[in-house]
């Protein structure tokens, strides 16, 4: 009795593998759950078990070769008992000769005259209604069916851009299609059932960073943190002749410096390439009334804390007058937010869609930092430092190693 | 009084034969014998003369009638079965079809498609040909799928100066049947909304209309509401009427007795997508007989078609969308 060896189930979104290596050969008597072989993946190095104890009758996989999930690699030869207690299903006799089993032509009864017989299955399509779309070899097995929780109808979408609606403004709709699919009814209810609240106008500012943060949101976003030691950029500061640079004047000055080591931070992944930026110029986030805006401070990198702060500080009373000038407008590469104006200690901002990254300051409050030389605890004015990242660009590690880098360098002002 | 949809179409040839001299009919046994399906049954002896048996030949009867129609007169052709229409294919969609546009003289001809399938009538006594005349320019092609547009969707074809093929549902001969003749029509190239609904539309015609009312009938016990569209007509197509309906309901189920590849389902189908993608809350669908030689047993058959119940499972599948 003959029962198959199959590519398993590796995991939730592994479609195949690869043989690395066989540790068994036909002719090899192998125990259930014996590892024969073992396969890599894109994730993880597994190993193929037999489900019964038996012979190996047959393999026909090869090291290097990648096969589907559900494959055949080989055969074993069983016994009906073996088998029964294992509650495998046996496959027909192995061909006698496989040469001589080609060459006879086909039984009559065997092949069907008729070539529309064939195509019955082929023909089934004709009749209508969603199909199953198989995983192709490679690849991730996603369904390319038109339906679940995600799927917008021509019909639902042209609704929607009627009534000024995107597809977040779905997210509260529990849909009754298929998959969870929100159906055109059960939009209309939603909105009839809008009706009974009150409704005032979005203001075109509120529209406008709806839709940047909706596009941002699209991406993987993570975010990491550091605790930073202000002292020494305030006494920093307080050497500084009046306009004295803020702390986010810092925080941006430190970023610029910290990217200008490594633009790569900064790119953007567009497609397979990373798009790397031409310059370091950065965003500053600043609360405007029912929204926000982030003028472009250009080459960061390339003007002293002193050149800055004048530039600087026109640039936030301009953005607060709404009244940018163009060249302030834009893009950056970056973005720093000083959420510790509003006393807030850490946060997760979403960096802007265009933008990789957002630097975020917390506020500063004393804490006490042990000291190891006078071994005592100092009081230290200490910040949250928060970097959020794009995670298809950059991993925790790169994140981190970044914030560090500006940490260290907020900490040292004179390099600033 | 009652009357039947083969009746109707009697007394519509009887009227045509009475109020135009040069109205006639040709067909293979229908003066004396009255036709295979009585269509023209005591027509040869109320109008003699007129009603005048042919040769057993497609190609001739439509050729002679060709000749009939440009030299003045308008014929009505009985084919025996809408099946062996093709033997006088070539006269029907080269000579007739485009003899207008070749010449500028009209070709008034009506050429009766007894079509369909019936319990055990098989494979060269059940076709729908409605797409295959509907693909030539030149041709109207009807289908009615009622006692009353028989009647008067044949009076309406006799009238035309347009070649039409007047595809006529054999299984709705004797089994449909309506109190009177109507006194009232729609015209030619307008659809019919059979039953109005507001969860789904279907667009059918002929035969398919009864099954597709009985489906809905059945969706209904669910809540479901499903509007039929009966198309009447072919060709012309009323597109208005069938975005109008999927306008409504934003879903469309397409049905068709005709076999799957291509046809009045797949047109329907087509230009909803392309004119009316804004329209859809669902993937259109498409029922049609099976891709297969149509079969002899009743079994068989009943699998062959698209019935009622295929098509109230296509609607549930497609308001799971």
């Amino acid at each position: 009795m003959r029962i198959p060896i199959l590519m398993p189930q590796l995991g939730e979104s592994i479609a195949e593998a690869t043989i690395v290596r066989l540790e068994a050969a036909p002719g090899a008597v192998v125990q259930a759950d014996q590892e024969i072989m073992e396969v890599e993946t894109q994730k993880a190095t597994m190993s193929v078990t037999i489900p019964c104890s038996g012979t190996i009758a047959e393999l026909h996989c090869r090291i290097g070769d990648s096969y589907p999930v559900g494959a055949t690699l080989g055969y074993l030869n069983v016994t009906a008992e073996e088998a029964a207690r294992a509650g495998l299903e046996p496959v027909g006799p192995p061909p006698q000769d496989t040469a001589a089993h080609h060459a006879d032509p086909p039984h009559p009864s065997e092949e069907p005259a008729n070539l529309h017989f064939k195509l019955d299955q082929a023909a089934a399509i004709h009749e209508g209604g969603p199909r199953e779309v198989q995983p192709t070899l490679s690849g991730l097995p996603v369904p390319a069916n038109a339906s679940g929780a995600g799927y917008i109808s021509p019909r639902l979408r042209v609704r929607m851009q009627e009534l000024g609606l995107n597809a977040a403004d779905l997210s509260a709709v529990a849909g009754s299609g298929a998959g969870g699919r929100v159906t055109v009814e059960d939009f209309e209810s939603f909105m009839t059932q809008l009706e009974s609240h009150r409704m005032t106008p979005a203001s075109p500012m509120r529209i406008a960073v709806a839709d940047s943060m909706r596009r941002s949101w699209t991406r993987p976003l993570a975010t990491v943190g550091i605790a930073v030691n202000l002292d020494p950029l305030l006494a920093h500061r307080r050497r500084q002749p009046e306009p004295r640079p803020g702390p986010a004047l810092y925080a941006m000055r430190a970023l610029a410096l910290a990217l200008a080591e490594n633009t790569a931070a900064a790119g953007r992944l567009v497609g397979k390439r990373i798009v790397h930026p031409h310059a370091i110029d950065l965003g500053l986030a600043v609360e405007v009334p029912d929204g926000v805006l982030v003028p472009i401070v250009r080459e960061v990198d390339r003007k002293s804390l002193s050149e800055l702060v004048v530039h600087y500080n026109q640039l936030v009373v301009a953005a607060r007058d709404r009244r940018l000038p163009p060249e302030a407008r834009g893009l950056g590469i970056a973005t720093i937010t000083n959420y510790g104006t509003f006393g807030i200690l850490w946060a997760t901002p979403i960096p802007l869609p265009e933008q990789n990254l957002v630097l975020g300051l917390g506020a500063g409050a004393k804490q006490p930092v042990w000291d190891e030389p006078s071994r005592s605890f100092q009081p230290h004015t200490i910040a949250e430092l928060t970097l959020s990242f794009d995670h298809r660009v950059l991993d925790g590690g790169g994140a981190g190693r970044l914030l560090h880098r500006v940490a260290r360098l907020m900490e040292d002002p004179d390099q600033l | 009084m009652s009357i039947t949809y083969l009746e109707a179409i009697r007394e519509a040839q009887a009227k045509a034969l009475r109020d135009d001299p040069s109205v006639f009919i040709y067909g293979q046994d229908i003066a004396t014998f009255g036709g295979a399906f009585k269509a023209t049954k005591n027509l040869a002896r109320d109008f003699p003369g007129r009603v005048l048996d042919s040769p057993i030949s497609e190609d001739a009867m439509v050729g002679m009638a060709v000749g009939a129609a440009i030299s003045g007169m308008r014929p009505i052709v009985e084919m025996q079965f809408a099946d062996f229409s093709s033997i006088g294919f070539n006269q029907i969609v080269n000579q007739a079809a485009t003899h207008f546009w070749r010449t500028g003289v009209p070709c008034p001809l009506v050429i009766r498609l007894p079509s369909g399938g019936t319990s055990g009538g098989g494979p060269f006594h059940s076709q729908s040909m409605e797409s295959l005349y509907a693909h030539y320019p030149g041709l109207i092609v009807l289908t009615p799928a009622t006692v009353g547009d028989a009647y008067s969707m044949l009076l309406d074809a006799v009238a035309l100066d347009d070649p039409v093929i007047f595809c006529e549902h054999k299984f709705l001969y004797y089994h449909l049947k309506a109190d009177s003749l109507p006194t009232d029509r729609l015209p030619i190239g307008k659809a019919r909304i059979a039953r109005g609904g507001r969860h789904a539309t279907v667009v059918t015609c002929s035969a398919m209309l009864h099954e597709s009312l009985r489906a809905a009938d059945d969706l209904l016990h669910d809540g479901w509401e499903i509007e039929v569209v009966d198309l009447r007509s072919v060709k012309p197509l009323d597109t208005d009427t069938i975005l109008a309906s999927v306008a409504r309901t934003g879903r469309l189920l397409a049905v068709a007795e005709s076999f799957p590849w291509g046809g009045v389902s797949a047109e329907v189908v087509s230009r909803v997508v392309a004119d009316g993608f804004h329209l859809l809350d669902a993937p259109p669908r498409r029922l049609n007989a099976r891709d297969t030689p149509i079969p002899y047993h009743p079994n068989l058959w009943a699998n062959h078609r698209p019935t009622a119940a295929a098509i109230a499972t296509a609607l549930r599948e497609l308001l799971a969308f």
